[in-house]
């Protein structure tokens, strides 16, 4: 990257001519005779940001300096130190910063970086430690968590075991503070209190739940009791956490910014200041990144990859997330009744093309419910092969021949959603004997319609997509495959007992292997046409060193800048 | 034209603008009602039980006939209250009139941008007809009202911002106010002077450019283009037929045979009655700019009344798409009696018609 000093580049320039011509044509407008200091312009100087492939140029403050003192501007090479500023821009802007009053992912982005949980997970997905130092299961229903010590507050306070009982009992019981809508976040946990003389803190759950390290991992951020209950707190506009960053400003529905945490527990983060910008345009997004505006940005378009692929500042960062998109089959209608005929639906989708051709190899193919990494995912099963003349003679075996279709598929929900139903229809409709028409339906009206708890009011076939970050098969295969499942059209009780089995084995290897087992007869009996791993595609500045995360957490105490 | 009947005109008008707006928001309250899908579906987890889904119903009151949930918000709206958004976690109202002013700077920039631009070059091309210059500025006009501004806006965003980088593409940084106070508190006038006489012109560029002031308008320069380019189009084809129009008449003839100076005709006589009409429609128009900035503040993610609108209508957060729908129509219902109003002050025919 260039070095700057005193002078500006050209570019730069060319901005701040253009910004006056802008002032002069405006403050004509406005009867100031165009002498106004409006008689130029420039970019927005503020954030140090300029162009993505430059340094920080704070080409204003330079000059600042250099006129304060009264000396010449070819002084202002002792530019002043900028720091290690970020910006991500996200498609929605947090809907409130406090941590347990919400259930979106561009809150979470938020509201991680000033709070933390008892446990994380690495970006691999593995569980490990945060605020807690050991964690263990006492007996079943009931797990303790060591707390760690010298963690501050962004207050100064200290990190008490009281702060982490009251955090985990904030959001499962609706008496303490606020009815979180989380709570069944940490399914089967029942409260939370502070081991006498200890510095410890036990949770006690609902039977054995065997998950219940997974959901901390995942859930469950830990505020301070005090400043929570304290009068004057406003945890939907401030924030307290022990995180790596605190609030600085927070213009709701606009912008957040925080600053680094210096006295965090870990070493401080090389992002000195972070700012959270939302643009719901995907292509606004991707100017702003190409403009040096922002640095990460999330959702990518497939159409739009081209355009960072061939920039100098900027480029596409993917991972495969915790999201699977998948066509339901309601098993108490015909044809889907029949497990041939819904083995032949699999036949007839050639994966492999939707995801070359609609997600631009932005999508892995599925064959089981339960993603690879996850607990429980079978490496033995494979996807379906494409294989039309299987497809078809499965359909003539099964009896229903001419079988009329119809899927019905949101549009804009998941990555390419309607341009993938599309694609499925078009090959299950070239099947000789099988007809398929597209049914392009309001994500609300559809939902409704799976989530009601009656299946008669389900669509017979239809797409939708499921994110499960617990990294654990149960929470995919019970609420959409077990018969009492919130969102399922599968009912098979083998399936069931099966399931009933893993969550009462205590064993992790045992149930890992019951899984598995599950998995396997999953694939077998076809509930779905499975698609494919959603990908999630960012983009990025090049002056940034970043990862992708499985779990869609943009974490900024990851960034560094790029050498 | 007497005070009373001026004042008697006036009441009729706002009378009939709140009965416009009771209507506005009935049909708006009803709109939830007619449209596909439960918001329960929207607020409550896709694998929430039936009992959490109902609890919510109940906190929402969405259990209650539809005669009663008017009537709650109407009497609420008469209190400033458009409901708690579950989705946004803030109160409706709040955030509605927190987006306002972002809204109104756009408008109120748009228009600006079309009158300067759009009177000149209306009255140029009059006094100039068929000369090059006014086939120039008629071709502007076809090609101004013809243009979508959301294509605009991308064209003018990937030009200027991302392929020649004079402006930001997006966002709207500090608001006005704010960058004037900036700009008053930090502004230093023998500095300028001292720069320019030294000729130091990028030092003085690069100062000038981090005034607040700059940086705001250089946000809200391509939004107020593109918002406002339709809007110029239309005022220059009035203006100029308006003129054409006052040209031609006999008043015009005796000023210029009472050797009255062309320039003196031109914009003393036939501009001040031309620009009448103008500005009916520049009032009109800025109150169609309000709600017509949805698009525009998509292209440029700036956080008004239209992003909000659109976020919520993705999010189906029913208090806030009420609230900006409300707002936005009550808006061009002011706008409207407050050009009325106007109008009947400078034109008294109007009263007694």
């Amino acid at each position: 990257m260039p070095e700057e000093d005193s002078s500006l580049n050209r570019r730069s320039f060319v901005k701040l001519a253009g910004g006056a011509a802008a002032s002069v044509a405006l403050a004509g407008c406005g009867g100031d005779g165009g002498d106004t200091p409006t008689d130029a312009g420039g970019e927005d100087g503020g954030d140090g940001m300029g162009d993505g492939d430059d340094t920080p140029t704070p080409t204003a403050t330079e000059t600042d300096d250099s006129m304060g003192d009264g000396t010449d501007t070819e002084t202002a090479t002792d530019e002043p130190d900028m720091g290690f500023p970020v910006t991500i821009t996200q498609g929605q802007p947090p809907s409130t910063l406090d941590p347990h009053n919400h259930r979106e992912t561009p809150t979470d982005s938020v509201v991680l970086h000033a709070y933390e949980g008892v446990l994380t997970r690495e970006p691999t997905g593995e569980v490990v430690e945060k605020l807690a130092t050991g964690f263990e299961r006492v007996e079943p229903g009931l797990v303790r968590f060591e707390v760690r010590e010298d963690v501050r507050f962004h207050n100064g306070d200290d990190l008490t075991p009281r702060d982490i009982a009251y955090s985990i009992n904030r959001i499962v019981d609706g008496d303490v503070g606020i009815e979180s809508p989380q709570n069944d976040q940490l399914a089967g946990v029942t409260g939370a209190s502070v081991v006498d003389g200890e510095r410890a803190v036990e949770v006690e759950s609902d039977g054995l739940n065997p998950v219940v390290f997974s959901l901390f991992a995942s859930y469950c951020d830990v505020m301070q009791r005090s400043w929570v209950q304290a009068d004057d707190t406003e945890p939907a506009t401030e924030t307290n956490g022990t995180g790596p960053f605190q609030l600085s400003s927070y213009e709701e529905g606009v912008e957040v910014v925080m600053e680094r945490f210096e006295d965090y527990w870990r070493e401080p983060a090389d992002v000195t200041e972070l700012t959270f910008l939302a643009a719901g345009e995907p292509g606004t997004r991707v100017n702003q990144l190409l403009e040096g505006e922002t640095d990460v940005i999330v959702n990518v378009q497939p159409q739009e990859i081209s355009r960072l692929s061939d920039a100098d500042n900027a480029r596409v960062a993917a991972e495969a997330s915790t999201r699977i998109i998948y066509n339901g089959m309601r098993y108490d209608v015909e044809p889907f009744s029949d497990p041939d005929f819904r083995r032949a639906m699999n036949y007839a989708v050639d994966l492999d093309s939707i995801i070359e051709n609609v997600l631009q190899t932005f999508g892995d193919p599925t064959g089981q419910p339960t993603l690879e990494g996850f607990v429980g995912h079978n490496p033995d099963v494979d996807p379906y092969e494409h294989d039309p003349a299987r497809a078809e003679e499965l359909v003539s075996e099964s009896g229903f021949e001419g079988a009329e279709l119809e899927l019905h598929t949101p549009n804009g929900r998941y990555l390419r959603d309607f341009e993938i139903a599309q694609a499925v229809v078009e090959q299950v409709d070239s099947l000789s004997n099988v007809s398929c028409e597209i049914n392009q339906r309001d994500f609300g009206s559809l939902a409704g319609e799976l989530t009601d708890g009656d299946i008669t009011t389900s669509p017979p076939l239809y797409l939708i997509g499921w994110g499960n970050s617990t990294f654990d098969a149960s929470q995919t295969v019970i609420p959409l495959l077990t018969s009492d499942g919130a969102v399922s059209s599968y009912s098979n009780e083998e399936v069931d007992s099966m399931m009933e089995q893993a969550q009462n084995e205590g064993d992790r290897e045992e149930r890992e292997s019951i899984l598995q087992e599950l998995n396997a007869t999953l694939h077998d009996q076809a509930p779905w046409i499975f698609l494919n791993r959603q990908y999630s595609v960012y983009g990025a500045s090049n002056r940034v060193e970043w990862t992708p995360r499985a779990d869609e957490r943009i974490d900024a105490y990851a960034m560094s800048p790029a050498e | 034209m007497t005070t009373v009947s001026l004042g008697r005109f006036l009441l009729k008008r706002a009378v009939q603008g709140v009965f416009v707006i009771w209507g506005v928001v009935t049909v708006v309250f009803l709109l939830r009602f007619i449209t596909p899908g439960d918001p329960v579906t929207f607020i409550a987890p896709l694998d929430a039980s039936q009992e959490l889904r109902r609890r919510i119903a109940a906190e929402l009151g969405l259990n209650r006939p539809i005669y009663v949930q008017y009537l709650d918000y109407l009497a609420g709206l008469l209190q400033g209250d458009m409901g708690y958004s579950y989705i946004s976690n803030t109160e409706a109202s709040a955030r509605v009139f927190a987006r306002l002013p972002a809204t109104v700077e756009l408008a109120v920039a748009a228009t600006v941008v079309a009158v300067a631009l759009s009177i000149p070059l209306g009255v140029v091309s009059a006094t100039r007809r068929h000369e090059p210059v006014d086939y120039g500025a008629t071709l502007f006009s076809l090609v101004g009202i013809s243009t979508p501004n959301f294509w605009l806006g991308i064209m003018l965003v990937l030009l200027l911002a991302v392929q020649f980088g004079l402006f930001p593409t997006s966002q709207r940084g500090t608001g006005f106010l704010p960058a004037v106070a900036g700009t008053v508190g930090q502004f230093d006038p023998g500095l300028v002077v001292r720069l320019a006489v030294e000729l130091r012109g990028e030092a003085l560029l690069a100062y000038l450019g981090k005034l607040p002031l700059v940086t705001w308008l250089a946000h809200i320069t391509l939004p107020a283009v593109t918002l406002g380019t339709y809007f110029t189009a239309l005022i220059t084809r009035l203006t100029r037929s308006g003129m054409l129009d006052e040209l031609g008449k006999s008043y015009i003839r005796a000023s210029r045979a009472k050797g009255l100076p062309e320039s003196l005709v031109r914009y003393k006589h036939a501009l001040r009655n031309t620009l009448a009409p103008v500005i009916t429609v520049v009032g009109l128009q800025l109150g169609t700019l309000i709600g017509g900035a949805v698009i525009t503040e998509a292209v440029f993610a700036w956080p008004g009344l239209g992003t909000e609108l659109i976020r919520a209508i993705n999010l189906r957060d029913w208090p806030l798409i009420q609230g900006s729908l409300i707002v936005i129509g009550a808006g061009f219902v002011v706008v409207n009696t407050l050009v009325d109003a106007l109008q009947a002050y400078l034109d008294p025919r109007v009263v007694a018609d």
